[in-house]
């Protein structure tokens, strides 16, 4: 922005009236920034409440989804191009309203007969369900259950504004507990099929195995019901539909998930149940894909919704649950999974990974998903109920409206600590009464809803105060979408619990263009359910799938909207049609709604041809069968509040001739009390080779090392880095270990005593006199996490090895990895290293020491790798750096960076460590009280309630004298990029968020495309966290050619999901050149290229 | 002119002190045993409500009865000294002035004192306290004064030495380890699937004992869940006693007496999102509560029942040091976690598992060991009605001795699920031994 000097001038000498000024253009920027008006029920005329009253029959302690609210359903029942708006009620009757234009409606409840007769109404779905072009309602109910009575009930329109309840005729009658229902023509004949899905009641007080979700149960599971000419039969079983009492069914999205023409499913469960991920078979059958599929999903699932949000034509899904984004309510709420407990969830009982958070699920070409709900910004959204995509502001990015909200908050520690057991236990348990007062004690879960603005990077950006006109705290449910008053954007309907609906006014208008698509069919499916439409402008696509049933507990207007920003004309609109024939429009004005019909279709071609890939799985791995087991050690159980494992940084590899025959061998390190592994190369393959010596060594956890004639004898040497944070010094085994060759055996040499825990060696001849030094690059001191441990150069005298000295490497950080390059220019080597909480760091090789070369600017990073690569084509080189990437919860910025603190607060010998993230600029500590007691306990004095705990800044849960003994370090950059190099400066760019999905721990420079120049490949994610933090398993891996040109994973015929890398290396054998991928706890793969 | 007129303000002022205090009250300030029981329970709603784990309240109770203890036996002849007895322990200071103490008010507050550092909600220990001393302070404030210099004296010895226990060491020790893969270890139990608590516990100084295992008991029967083994069997009896008097009914005698025993401080309630907690008094809140009854029942003065305490006490504090010691070595599965497995995947047993390893019985070891001690104090054949836990919701149950109540007490474990029978034998064998070891190496009584 260019600011005028007088302007300036103004500031200075009435500062003011200047400030006053400000807020007045701030707030009118603000009114301009308004999307949605709230539009008040005296105008629209729709009252409807859905009012829950709590009774001693039914109440949160006797029903557990007492407050999970109605439905809505918006659809034009009387063709009149107006939508409707149907509400159902939990308790009170449903409503029907009819639109009459301009934001006004009529009631015809009463009239229409679609009141109902059910005592607990849940979800309602309008559907054309017997083809006769009139939308029919079906509404779902909980019956069989405190008393409640009545069935689904299913209001077949009558054409005249009237409707008959024909449940039964339809075999839709159920008594079961149904939450909601989705129509889908999952088999493809032309009518609509129905999902009805049920929720379990039966308290989760023991896990129980995964197994009992293949044991039917008539109430509880859900149902596939196939619509056999105008009757529907429940063929679940035979379809592979789960219908156990664990499922907790609560969302459910629809889509062709894997772009075979076949409609898929997924299901939302609550708690400990596994959502489902059906992929249909296309023979009638569902197969769940889940575990195979995605990296780990909501544990709370409630409501979801599809849409593709980055424009690859391909599905993606967001999954709701519960977590809190304000502090007070996030630190006074239950806390995530405990670590161990997860791993027997997961282990014994055979569930799947799941975090408490939103999760926003991209879909890959081949059938994975990647998380980045945390990079996205998405992730914690408070007690959600309903998500819906869609383009708000039509400037052609899917925004994202989201409903929340609870009566009370079951989940307060409080509540459960100290309040209960006094106050409603013997209520309950004896007369069964709930006392109201009781109830009251737990916090209101009121809160605004959020919306959220598509950028179209992966991110959205949090509206909720200034795209909503009235965004107050409430209490909001079901939601649906329609273009209510035509004026082609989409405009809101909310049903929520306690209070009138609300009615969202899109303003958008004429400010953007759009295009609204109706899509006419053939009956019975008149709505096109299942259609596909893809819109072509600008380079860009944008692609809807034709489900009505969305969000939660919902349906929204059987219509396909896009919006476009400035663009007045599509390039060419793609329709394909339930049938899978398709159709194109081309040069499309936009700014209009349009009728399509099937025309000139042709058929869609199978698009089975796999496109060729760089890199293929070499089949028998080339003999190479090593898989890493990492060892039981968890670091959390000792050292409870670091921020990351630091155990599980193995295995070491290293390549290179260990038996003198001219052929590189490999050294695989094993993990504590797992031995290592040794393979020769042979002519054709490799084979597994046991050294007695090395063996001896497997108490160590070997995390490094370096082949290399280090004796200068003619012979390779062997040298490996230890570490493991468990032996704690002086230990031996946190030794390094160097061996040489003599005669056939390998005998151990000694090292120098010093005990860190190794991270890296690089080996290079730093003072020039023919023989090679190693940089040792340390890591940490075990159980002292915080405190910054001593690297050092072992100088090479003849194969005696000493340190450097003066060392200039003393506490250098935690480093993480190094490298040799000649970044002055002046022929000798300098040193680049790099580690964690610390800056990049230049040492200049003077050859005979170093002299560190400073950076411009804080760097400090959680950075994992680091490669040289003249990634920008300028001829110089630059440094590759890999960070732990944005999809986290951590947060630095240069303004507000991580912090950590350490130091024995306490006083009892031990060090802790606190890692604060600020929110809204105030620093809180990551751990929640009770994790924080767990170590120190004095806070249990100091904060005798999670309420006076639950908000408070670091400097207000540690005394300012702890405050002040304590060290900080800091993070302020959590992004991979490069340091790009512009005549010998360095300035770091980040890369853009598809490489910022995970921790990138591993590079590889190497011709792979054999066109004489050298890409790199990525890989990358990390796991050794808990369940707060969930594991970082997004990164597919990437190759770089330059900074323009960057190839994810699937694409190059790599797939590093839900993989820890830790090493990409080129063997060589028989002239050809493999990519072999190491992992942590896992299997080795071999790659030809 | 300004200065004099300090000067009389400040001449004004001295003057109305030198008045008020001589209006003050001095009549003698009367200590009842009720004072002490009345600080005990109040002690015990506070733990029950900060969520204090047996063991941990073990030491909460012990530490404040010896200094109350050792300040009355400096008045009272008959009872001597625990210095020198207790590993670790020294005299505390003596008064400066003994003649302007009141023991009995010393003790009190020096009791209070040290309930407070160890409770977390200091403020509802300060309300109790400021009320009583209001009201002690006006009966006569020179004698009130003196005595609570003299008892935060002793509480401050006490803490010293109490510091040294390694409970500040243990706090930050690693968390009890789970084994996913060895099925005989302990494993969290439905349905708060709670951590392993203080697995730590046996590195605590005990009192008495000259180590944590030194009544280390047998160890299980060998794990195997082959039919016909005798760890098989075991697990097999649980289940059938629980089906047995599950099929009786609630009114069951068994389900009674598991009942009245549970003495579970955090029974866990989960009802989909809804979670609540109901919680009642420690096994060791529940023998302190035995011992008020007798206290009370055979009249005892004020040193008779800091006496009857303190012994108490100290015998529950180095049973559970003993049993945790065992828990943590031979880290035995729950019978629950087995018969989910093996035998019925719906199985719950009559009372909630608590949250730490199966072998030996902590009720079992520590209701057995204060027996011993309370049987030292008040004889055998004791008869009581112990009324304990009725405020929360139990009923009454009379017992014709201690050690009757500590056997039902001992077999209540079984017939709520949560022991095999192994361990509440050996479990009341080794509480037995512990208590009569206690009994016979401290004196208590001046001969």
């Amino acid at each position: 922005m260019m600011i005028n000097p007088r302007f300036l001038n103004l500031i200075t000498k009435y500062p003011f009236f200047i400030s006053i000024a400000m807020v007045l253009l701030w707030s009118c920027k603000e009114k301009n920034d308004v999307v949605f008006r709230t539009v008040s029920a005296e105008k629209t005329n729709i009252s409807f409440t859905n009012q829950v009253t709590p009774t001693e029959d039914v109440n949160i302690l006797d029903y557990m989804y007492f407050y999970n609210g109605g439905g809505v359903a918006v659809g034009d029942i009387n063709n009149d191009s107006l939508p409707d708006i149907f509400f159902s009620g939990n308790q009170v009757k449903n409503k029907l309203y009819l639109n009459q234009g301009d934001l006004k409606f009529k009631d015809i409840s009463n009239k229409a007969n679609i009141e109902g007769n059910s005592s607990w109404n849940t979800g309602a779905v309008m559907g054309d369900v017997n083809g006769d072009g009139l939308l029919d309602i079906y509404v779902c109910a909980v019956v069989g259950l405190n008393g409640f009575s009545g069935y689904n009930e299913l209001f077949i329109n009558n054409g005249d504004e009237t409707f008959t309840e024909s449940a039964a005729e339809y075999g839709l009658d159920f008594d079961t507990y149904s939450s909601s229902a989705a129509f889908l023509d999952y088999d493809k004949d032309g009518d609509l099929d129905l999902y009805l899905l049920n929720h379990a009641t039966h308290t989760p007080e023991s896990y129980g195995k995964v197994e009992v979700r293949y044991k039917r149960d008539y109430q509880t599971g859900d149902k596939l019901l196939r619509n056999d000419n105008g009757k529907f039969v429940d063929v679940s079983e035979e379809a592979g539909i789960f219908g156990g009492v664990n499922g907790y069914g609560l969302g459910i999205s629809v889509a062709d998930f894997n772009q075979d023409g076949f409609p898929d499913i997924y299901i939302g469960n609550d708690f400990h149940e596994d959502d489902y991920y059906y992929i249909n078979n296309g023979d009638g059958t569902f197969s769940n894909k889940l575990m195979s599929s995605f990296g780990h999903t909501s544990r709370f699932s409630m409501g979801s919704d599809v849409s593709d949000i980055n424009h690859d034509g391909l599905p993606d899904l967001l999954s709701l649950d519960m977590l809190p984004e304000n502090e007070k309510v996030l630190k006074s709420s239950v806390d995530d999974e405990d670590y161990q407990l997860e791993k027997i969830r997961i282990e014994n009982y055979g569930y799947y990974n799941q975090y408490s958070r939103n999760m926003l699920q991209i879909n890959q070409k081949n059938g994975d998903f990647k998380e980045i709900g945390l990079l996205s910004g998405v992730a914690a959204t408070d007690w959600s109920w309903s998500a819906l995509f869609a383009d708000f502001n039509q400037d052609g990015e899917q925004d994202l409206y989201i409903t929340n909200g609870i009566i009370r908050r079951p989940n307060d520690l409080d509540y459960i600590n100290f309040i209960s057991s006094d106050q409603i236990k013997n209520k309950i348990d004896k007369t069964n009464l709930v006392d109201q007062k009781a109830l009251s004690k737990m916090p209101s879960g009121k809160v605004a809803n959020y919306i959220f603005k598509g950028n179209g990077d992966l991110t959205f950006e949090n509206k909720s105060q200034s795209w909503v006109d009235h965004n107050k705290a409430n209490v909001s449910t079901a939601m649906a979408l329609g273009d209510l008053d035509n004026d082609g954007d989409l405009d809101i309907v909310i049903n929520n619990l306690n209070e009138t609906a609300s009615i969202l006014e899109n303003q958008t208008n004429s400010k953007s263009r759009y295009l609204k698509v109706n899509l006419l069919y053939p009956k019975p499916n008149t709505s096109a359910i299942g259609a596909k439409v893809y819109a072509y402008t600008d380079n860009k696509l944008q692609f809807k799938e034709n489900y009505t049933c969305r969000g939660y507990q919902a349906s929204s207007e059987p219509m396909i909207h896009f919006g476009f920003g400035d663009s007045k004309k599509i390039d060419s609109l793609k329709i394909i049609w339930p049938d899978n024939t398709y159709q194109i429009i081309k040069d499309l004005p936009t700014n209009q709604t349009i009728t399509v019909k099937p025309n000139h279709t042709i058929p869609v071609k199978n698009q089975s041809k796999e496109t060729k890939t760089i890199f293929s799985k070499v089949e028998g791995n080339l003999g190479i069968d090593f898989t890493h087991t990492e060892d039981s050690y968890k670091d959390f159980a000792r050292h409870k509040l670091i921020p990351y494992q630091l155990s599980n940084k193995g295995p070491a590899v290293a390549i290179g001739d260990l038996n003198n025959d001219g052929k590189k061998d490999i050294f695989f390190g094993g993990s504590k009390f797992k031995r290592s592994h040794v393979y020769i190369q042979r002519d054709t393959s490799y084979v597994s080779k046991e050294f007695n010596n090395i063996l001896k060594d497997s108490i160590k956890e070997e995390v490094s090392a370096a082949i290399d004639d280090f004796n200068n004898d003619g012979k390779n040497e062997l040298f490996v880095g230890s570490a493991g944070n468990d032996f704690q010094p002086p230990s031996k085994p946190l030794l390094d270990s160097y061996y040489t060759l003599k005669d056939t055996t390998f005998v151990k040499e000694s090292t120098p005593e010093l005990y860190n825990n190794n991270s890296t060696l690089e080996p290079y001849d730093f003072d020039e006199d023919g023989d090679l030094d190693i940089f040792v690059g340390n890591y940490t001191i075990t159980n002292d996490f915080g405190n910054i441990p001593d690297s050092y150069i072992l100088v090479n005298d003849k194969g005696i090895f000493s340190v450097l000295d003066p060392n200039p490497f003393e506490k250098l950080g935690m480093v993480t990895d190094a490298v040799w390059e000649d970044f002055d220019s002046d022929g000798l080597k300098d040193l680049i290293v790099i580690g964690e909480w610390m800056s990049p760091k230049l040492f200049k090789n003077n050859g005979k020491n170093f002299e560190e070369v400073n950076l411009p600017g804080d760097l400090n990073g959680l950075w994992q790798a680091i490669q040289p690569f003249d990634i920008d084509n300028d001829g110089d080189t630059d440094y590759i750096l890999g960070n732990w990437g944005t999809n986290t919860k951590f947060s630095a910025s240069d303004d507000y960076p991580m912090k950590m603190y350490y130091a024995d607060f306490d006083n009892n010998g031990q060090t802790e460590t606190i890692v604060c993230t600020a929110k809204d600029g105030n620093y809180y500590p990551i751990a929640g009280l009770d994790e924080l007691a767990s170590q120190l306990v004095f806070l249990k004095k100091k904060f005798t309630t999670y309420k006076s705990f639950a908000g408070q800044s670091i400097e207000s849960v540690l005394s300012k004298n702890m405050i002040d003994k304590a060290k900080v370090l800091e993070v302020n950059e959590l992004k991979s990029g490069y340091l790009a190099n512009d005549d010998g400066q360095f300035k770091f760019m980040p890369f853009k968020n598809i490489l910022q999905v995970a921790p990138v721990t591993s590079f590889l420079k190497y011709d792979f495309n054999n066109n004489g120049s050298n890409s790199i490949l990525l890989g990358g994610n990390y796991f050794g966290l808990t369940p707060y933090h969930g594991r970082l398993d997004a990164f597919s891996g990437a190759l770089i050619n330059d900074i323009n040109s960057i190839n994810l994973g699937p694409k190059i015929g790599l797939n590093f999901l839900k993989k820890e890398i830790r090493h990409l290396s080129i063997i060589k054998m028989d002239k050809k050149s493999y990519l072999m991928v190491t992992t942590n706890n896992n299997k080795v793969e071999i790659y030809k290229f | 002119m300004y200065k004099t007129g300090k000067f009389i303000t400040h001449s004004v002022i001295i003057f109305l002190i030198v008045l008020a205090s001589s209006c003050q009250k001095k009549e003698p300030i009367v200590i009842t045993p009720d004072h002490f029981h009345k600080s005990i329970d109040k002690v015990v709603d506070i733990m029950v409500h900060d969520i204090f784990s047996p063991p941990v309240a073990s030491r909460v109770f012990v530490y404040p009865n010896i200094a109350a203890y050792e300040i009355i036996s400096l008045k009272e002849g008959k009872f001597k000294s625990l210095s020198n007895q207790l590993n670790g322990f020294q005299n505390i200071p003596k008064p400066n002035n003994p003649e302007d103490i009141n023991y009995e008010l010393s003790a009190l507050i020096a009791h209070m004192d040290l309930s407070k550092k160890l409770i977390f909600s200091e403020a509802m220990m300060e309300s109790f306290r400021d009320s009583l001393y209001l009201k002690l302070e006006d009966q006569n404030k020179t004698v009130f004064e003196n005595s609570k210099d003299y008892a935060l004296q002793v509480s401050e010895h006490i803490s010293q030495w109490m510091d040294k226990d390694n409970y500040k060491e243990t706090r930050t020790m690693s968390k009890y380890s789970i084994d996913t893969e060895d099925i005989s270890k302990w494993q969290p139990t439905p349905p708060a699937y709670m951590d392993g608590i203080e697995p730590h516990w046996n590195k605590i100084r005990p009192l008495v004992l000259d180590s944590a295992s030194q009544f280390k008991p047998a160890p299980p029967p060998e794990f195997s869940m082959e039919e016909g083994t005798d760890f098989y069997k075991e697990v097999r009896e649980v289940y059938d006693i629980s089906n047995k008097i599950t099929k009786d009914g609630d009114d069951s005698e068994e389900i009674e007496i598991a009942q009245f025993w549970d003495c579970n401080p955090y029974v866990s309630v989960t009802r989909g999102h809804l979670m609540f907690a109901t919680k009642k008094i420690t096994p060791g809140a529940h023998w302190i509560g035995i011992t008020k009854i007798a206290s009370k029942k055979s009249n005892y003065n004020i040193a008779e029942t800091l006496h009857a305490y303190t012994l108490t006490s100290i015998a529950i504090f180095d049973a559970f040091i003993s049993c945790w010691d065992e828990k943590y070595r031979s880290d035995l599965v729950r019978p629950e976690t087995l018969i989910n497995k093996y035998f019925n995947d719906n199985w719950k047993p009559i009372l909630q598992t608590p949250p730490f390893p199966e072998y030996t019985s902590g009720h079992s070891v520590v209701s057995n060991a204060a027996s011993i001690a309370l049987t030292d104090i008040f004889g055998e054949n004791f008869q009581f009605d112990d009324d304990t836990e009725v405020k929360y919701g139990l009923p009454v149950r009379s017992f014709d001795s201690f050690k009757d109540a500590a056997a039902e007490a001992t077999i209540s474990r079984m017939y709520g699920g949560i022991h095999y029978r192994v361990a509440v034998e050996v479990g009341a064998t080794q509480g037995i031994d512990l208590g009569n070891y206690v009994i016979e190496n401290i004196q208590t009584i001046n001969e």
